[in-house]
């Protein structure tokens, strides 16, 4: 990963970014990942230990470990003869704490949500097979 | 492999987390991509065959059929959002995805509940002797209902666990699982 970590909220704009260039392109992807973040934090045993007890990553570790955020958009190269453009990737990543976990998915996926418009929405007929499924497994609940 | 409910996907990318907590990552896509010629082939053939078919069965019955739905436009770009839990050192991948908006908000509840499992914070608590998709199953399906639910688990999460699930789970599994606990 090339750069610095950013900072929970400028991660947040330059997420809505990511999603809202997407949504200009048209097409496209964009990726989040999460994992523990172990950099410093974490003593990875040797691979020795590893194999002769393979159970280690199980043991519950004595403080909680921050999660690292990545955000990603594909980059995709010109082709002749199509619309498509050159775009550079941009990564952003960001460090939460374990204190902060709560308060960071609650933005997370209002972000998510605002940001993935593509997305099918609820339409209007489907809403009203879902009531009718509903009166009918709710009487049949009664019985 | 690809899960067909978004629940059983989270049950097993617990597992995998608790298995491998750090070195397990999950990543999501989200993705717009313009259909193939191929695929709006199938769209166009579908719309007709479908506007083809209501017609006839109007004639039949006209109060049970269900009216055709908006036309979806057969150029329209379709997007998906694909949740996925990898482990590099074991090789396992467990995916999900979906294709519709309602579900974001609970998906995204869920990789905080995964990754509280991966801040390896104490209060976590994961109930596993409940069946698998026993309440899950029905919220795919679930009506309107569902989607404010979800986002009321989403801000009272600092209650812990317990009030999320039973949002997500909804009607007759809430009481079960209250009781449980």
């Amino acid at each position: 990963m090339a750069g610095e970590h950013l900072t929970n909220d400028e991660f947040f704009k330059q997420l809505a970014n990511l999603f809202e260039l997407n949504r200009t392109k048209g097409h496209g992807s964009v990726y989040l990942t999460q994992k523990r973040f172990t950099y410093r934090n974490v003593q990875l045993p040797s691979a020795d230990k590893m194999i002769e007890d393979p159970l280690w990553d199980t043991y519950h570790p004595e403080q909680p470990v921050p999660v690292l955020i990545r955000a990603s958009n594909n980059d995709s190269s010109k082709r002749a003869g199509t619309e498509r453009k050159s775009v550079e990737k941009i990564k952003i990543s960001t460090v939460v704490q374990p204190d902060q976990i709560e308060e960071f998915y609650a933005r997370y996926a209002e972000a998510c949500k605002a940001g993935m418009s593509g997305l099918k929405k609820r339409d209007r007929k489907k809403g009203k097979k879902d009531k009718k499924k509903k009166k009918g497994a709710s009487a049949e609940t009664k019985v | 492999m690809y899960f067909t409910s978004s629940t059983e996907w989270y049950e097993q990318a617990s597992l995998l987390l608790k298995a491998r907590p750090s070195t397990a990552r999950i990543t999501s896509k989200y993705t717009v991509l313009k259909p193939t010629s191929s695929k709006i082939r199938k769209r166009q053939k579908y719309a007709s065959k479908r506007a083809h078919s209501t017609s006839a069965g109007d004639a039949g019955n006209p109060t049970t059929t269900p009216q055709p739905p908006a036309e979806q436009d057969a150029q329209a770009p379709s997007a998906t959002f694909t949740l996925k839990a990898y482990d590099p050192v074991s090789g396992c991948c467990l995916k999900y995805e979906t294709n519709k908006a309602a579900e974001v908000g609970r998906l995204i509840a869920s990789l905080g509940r995964l990754g509280k499992h991966m801040a390896a914070m104490k209060e976590v608590t994961t109930d596993f002797s409940v069946p698998a998709g026993n309440a899950g199953i029905e919220t795919p399906a679930g009506g309107d209902s569902d989607v404010p639910m979800v986002d009321v688990g989403a801000k009272g999460e600092s209650r812990g666990d317990v009030p999320q699930k039973a949002a997500t789970g909804g009607g007759g599994g809430k009481k079960k699982k209250k009781g449980k606990k």
